[in-house]
């Protein structure tokens, strides 16, 4: 078998292009879908039983079936309602509905891995759940779902590669035309997944130097340890 | 347009019959992943070599940051250049399969690293060694161990065997298109298919504490 | 024999709390009156209903059944005739005018102190924000962390977490003080630092109840001991009285066991302090 390079010079701003629209897809179902995962993962904490019941429905429909499926709904059911949307922005209502069930499932667990007198003492002062969740528990959920919540970005960034299945220009769409016009299929797959590979560890190297800086401001017990260990820490 | 029941379940027979492929094509790539896993994580263990060690870690790395859809494309498309003519299922199933076992290896890894190393120990100064040794004490710990983890990949396997209807493979997902393709309705048929994925993958994820119970995993 | 507490229209009436747990029952249909201005001290051993009777009063613990009322208006009932919004509004205005202290202290990490007590004022109290820092650092200055107020709670002891706990309550102009079990938590070197601001603020009038352990504290600024075991109020009266001569042989008991553990001589606590700073080359 053999490989033929110039491939990747005569195809490569093409493969560039899909790349960018990767981008701008993920970027977009990450906007909507982290704040609509907010609402989900609130939702599940909610007085009313009704809402309890609906974000959780949609937590486990969303998260027990194929994203490819998911996509293809929304590509067929969102004209019906009298969206009649380009594919990349059913593209990433999708991505975003799909991802939105993950980054819920991570906020809660940051949400219940906050202690709980956190959320009572803001209670106690007058707060509303709301006002409780936002000034007090939710900053400190931060740098505990930083991590995961990268996770599923990065999840988020293959699973776009599903949205070639509707004609989403993105860039394995892209590789799949390049593939059709050379025949050469090695050579389009592998660019494209050295591609994707790249991204990935980029946002993922970016995101470990974002943890570390988050964590290093709430760095819980470490200092108060050191301190309580110091017989010159004098309390009046 | 109103949504019409009647091709749901006028559908449903055909649907039925993707489901179990599906299943079929879920079951045969865990089973393969999970062996190919467990040779694998034995191999990395036990071998001081570090070329293996490092090809298994590019391995890894690869297959979690490369969409699934790649992967099963670079299989299908890539193989018959080689020379090797196999079928979309055969290569829908060794894709799945190269994918899953990544993921089951770091589990088992995970679960592995939980195994007390007295364990090890233990068993040499009985006199167990080699094969007996994995075979009767570590790995079946090893796996008691992973059940959630695994059962999750489970279900992560039968989700992406809908990937495969884009390399013709006729699961559900695929049977869902051939259907609508012929009576325009793709979102009846489509729900259908849609509400099956959901019972299996529900019905599979929390069956993992059902799985723990019988095991009787206990923890020492 | 369980004292009846009638309700005598007082400043904060809790009536008739029943409240069980899992199964069991942690309050039997207790009542507590207080009036304004006064000082009580809850102690019992663990498990008595203590605690939970305390969270009852501003409702973070929700009743089973009974009421209580703050100067009249209605804290929580079970049932309760308001609807769930009005519920929640009035219950959240009445929690800004009383104030809790947490026994695990319950600062906020991720602000550093002035900001603790600066943020409740604004978005409860709703001040702006040149009024919340003067009052915070009032606060401050009250218990004595007005030279802490830019540092970051993390680098605070135990006892100064507590402190800024108080000042952030404190900020908020309360009218009535809930402390639960404030000391159990702090170093033993670190307890009285607390307790003096404690005191401080009861000789101000402050209207108190402390759920604490420590005797010698309820003795010197309590007007009133209440005694509970098994969920029921046992005993009440005012702390020479009832600490000196119990009439009921179950706080007799209680008392016996507290004895060997938490009246050391001062001469230990003056050993304990030698020894730190032997150490201290």
């Amino acid at each position: 078998m053999s490989i033929d390079l110039s491939i990747f010079i005569n195809y490569g701003p093409q493969l560039f292009l899909g790349f960018l629209m990767t981008i701008k897809i993920v970027i977009s179902a990450i906007i909507l879908g982290i704040p609509f995962g907010l609402v989900l993962a609130l939702g599940q904490r909610s007085r009313l039983k009704l809402v309890r019941v609906l974000s959780a429905s949609f937590i486990e429909i969303f998260r027990n079936t194929p994203f490819i499926i998911q996509v293809f709904m929304f590509f067929y059911v969102l004209p019906f309602y009298g969206f009649h949307l380009p594919a990349a922005y059913v593209g990433i209502v999708a991505l975003a509905a799909f991802g939105s069930a993950y980054f819920a499932e991570v906020i809660r667990g940051g949400i219940n891995a906050v202690a709980k007198g956190q959320l009572e003492s803001a209670r106690a002062t007058g707060m509303s759940d709301w006002q409780a969740m936002r000034y007090v528990v939710l900053p400190q959920t931060l740098p505990i779902i930083l991590p995961a919540m990268t996770n599923q970005t990065l999840s988020l960034v293959k699973e776009s590669a599903v949205l070639s299945t509707i004609t989403v220009g993105e860039l394995t769409m892209a590789a799949v035309k390049v593939q059709g016009e050379t025949f050469r299929p090695f050579e389009a797959f592998i660019m494209i997944a050295m591609m994707y590979w790249a991204l990935n560890e980029t946002i993922a190297i970016f995101m470990r130097r974002v943890e570390r800086k988050v964590s290093n401001r709430s760095n819980s017990g470490l200092a108060s340890r050191t301190a309580l260990a110091d017989p010159a820490v004098k309390d009046r | 347009m109103k949504f019409d029941l009647s091709y749901t379940l006028d559908a449903l027979p055909r649907l039925l019959d993707g489901s179990l492929v599906t299943l079929k094509l879920a079951l045969l790539g865990f089973a393969f992943s999970v062996v190919l896993a467990t040779i694998v994580t034995v191999a990395r263990t036990v071998s001081k070599s570090r070329i293996f060690g490092t090809v298994v870690a590019v391995y890894i790395s690869f297959i979690r940051g490369t969409p699934i859809l790649i992967q099963i494309f670079l299989v299908y498309y890539v193989l018959p250049i080689i020379g090797l003519n196999i079928g979309p299922t055969t290569a829908g199933i060794l894709a799945l399969t190269l994918n899953s076992a990544a993921f089951v290896i770091e589990i088992l890894r995970g679960g592995l690293a939980s195994v007390a190393k007295g364990q090890f120990e233990a068993a040499r100064s009985l006199g167990l060694s080699g094969f007996a040794l994995w075979v009767k004490v570590i790995l079946p710990q090893t796996f008691m161990t992973s059940i959630p983890p695994l059962v999750n990949e489970f279900t992560q396997l039968l989700k992406a065997t809908a990937l495969l209807s884009t390399i013709t493979v006729v699961e559900l997902m695929r049977v869902s298109q051939q259907i609508y393709s012929n009576n325009y309705h793709p979102v009846e048929v489509l729900a259908g298919a849609f509400m099956m994925y959901f019972l299996m993958c529900f019905t599979v994820s929390r069956s993992a504490s059902w799985l723990e119970a019988k095991f009787e995993v206990k923890r020492a | 024999m369980a004292v009846d507490t009638k309700p005598k229209g007082n400043f904060l009436e809790i009536i008739k709390i029943r409240k069980s747990f899992a199964g069991m029952t942690a309050l039997q249909d207790v009542s507590l009156s207080v009036p304004k201005g006064e000082v009580v001290c809850i102690i019992g051993p663990s498990g008595c209903g203590k605690s939970t009777l305390l969270r009852t009063a501003n409702w973070l613990t929700p009743a089973d059944a009974g009421e209580v009322r703050l100067n009249g208006k209605l804290v929580g009932a079970m049932p309760d005739p308001r609807s769930t919004s009005k519920q929640a509004r009035d219950l959240n205005a009445v929690r800004a005018r009383i104030g809790m202290v947490f026994q695990q202290f319950n600062v906020w990490p991720h602000m550093n102190v002035m900001e603790n007590v600066v943020c409740p004022q604004m978005v409860v109290g709703k001040r702006d924000r040149d009024i919340a820092e003067k009052k915070a650092l009032a606060a401050l200055a009250e218990v004595g962390l007005e030279d802490k107020k830019m540092d970051w709670p993390d680098n605070l002891s135990g006892g100064q977490k507590q402190r800024l706990a108080i000042a952030r309550v404190l900020a908020m102009d309360p009218v009535l003080m809930l402390l639960d079990e404030p000391t159990s938590a702090l170093d033993p070197e670190l307890v009285s630092g607390v307790l003096a601001v404690l005191k401080q603020l009861a000789e101000k009038g402050m209207t108190m109840i402390i759920v604490t352990h420590e005797l010698g504290f309820a003795r010197s600024v309590a007007d009133r001991v209440i005694f509970m075991e098994g969920g029921q109020i046992i005993e009440e009266g005012p702390p020479n009285l009832i600490l000196r001569s119990p009439s009921t042989k179950r706080l007799q008991c209680f008392l016996e066991k507290l004895n060997i553990t938490a009246f050391k001589p001062k001469s230990d606590v003056a050993n304990h302090r030698a020894i730190k700073s032997d150490l201290r080359i």
